[in-house]
């Protein structure tokens, strides 16, 4: 395998490169599903039927706190690359270990949150509305829980292998995915719960 | 223990934050709707290019342009999915 020493160790070979790009062109596609998603939210937001709306179900402060969560891990985890760059295994490894604990909080206030909508009677099936809001909240969901484990086995992998240009590579790529599921976030805390609390 | 914080991160990370308190305003101050959402959509693609070029390191290597080229396509393509949608379903166009 051909190694440049110029490049970071992630971009070091070129498969590694196709990786990256490839994985690049698997997250335009993942732009594709959630607009899908915000699709629907935005064209059934008003159809609550005798159900409850957003205004009346959303709450400001969790969803602040899920917010500065989930933007805290996408820090931590540039953190993470940033440390793997300088070669520094043991703090990529913490920094990665407190992306996932991170991500694990947010997916805790997140099934919290489900679970008060259904109290209040806005379940999957309740109207238009809450199917697209939980579809696309949960889709979310799903997302950063695979992220969960991915995340992991990454962890585990830099343990044993150490910093290779492979798991460079691998670690690189989860940092994508990390930071793209922020991003949705963003959207979804924007346009979902800022715009229906309005 | 410095060297593993660098200062564009944290400038990005500050900045993030910055935009997440800004957006914020649409829901303690009274707004229109035109403002509210005017606040909403300059915070939230600020906050996603901010992500992408700080943290995602999309225009680091030769791929840059393909990445941009990519992301924003499939941006493109997302927003006439959302809004031609909106003009068939809700604006009766």
């Amino acid at each position: 395998m051909h190694v440049d020493h110029t490049q970071p160790l992630e971009y070091s070979s070129g498969q590694g490169r196709l990786n990256i790009y490839g994985f690049w062109v698997f997250l335009g596609a993942e732009i594709m599903l959630f607009a899908t998603l915000f699709t629907v939210f935005f064209v059934l937001e008003n159809r609550t039927g005798s159900g409850p709306n957003g205004a009346e179900i959303f709450e400001i402060a969790p969803v602040l706190a899920e917010t500065f969560i989930l933007l805290t891990s996408s820090f931590v985890i540039g953190l993470g690359i940033h440390a793997m760059r300088i070669g520094n295994k043991k703090a990529m490894m913490t920094f990665f270990a407190i992306t996932l604990v991170l991500g694990l909080a947010f997916l805790g206030l997140e099934i919290d949150e489900f679970v008060t909508y259904i109290h209040e009677g806005a379940t999957l099936q309740t109207s238009a509305f809450t199917a697209a809001l939980m579809t696309t909240l949960g889709t979310h969901g799903a997302h950063v829980t695979f992220g969960l484990f991915w995340g992991i086995s990454i962890i585990m992998q830099v343990k044993k292998r150490g910093l290779t240009p492979e798991t460079a590579n691998k670690s690189f790529i989860f940092s994508l995915y990390w930071h793209f599921l922020d991003v949705v976030w963003i959207f979804i805390f924007s346009f979902i719960y800022l715009k229906g609390m309005m | 223990m410095s060297e593993l914080f660098p200062r564009k991160q944290i400038v990005g990370f500050v900045f993030s934050l910055i935009l997440t308190a800004a957006a914020l305003a649409v829901y303690f101050l009274d707004l229109s709707f035109a403002a509210g959402m005017t606040v909403l959509l300059i915070t939230a693609f600020v906050q996603a290019l901010l992500q992408l070029v700080v943290f995602m390191h999309a225009g680091e290597t030769e791929d840059k342009w393909s990445i941009y080229g990519n992301v924003y396509f499939m941006m493109a393509i997302a927003l006439v999915t959302i809004f031609g949608s909106l003009l068939i379903f809700l604006w009766d166009m």
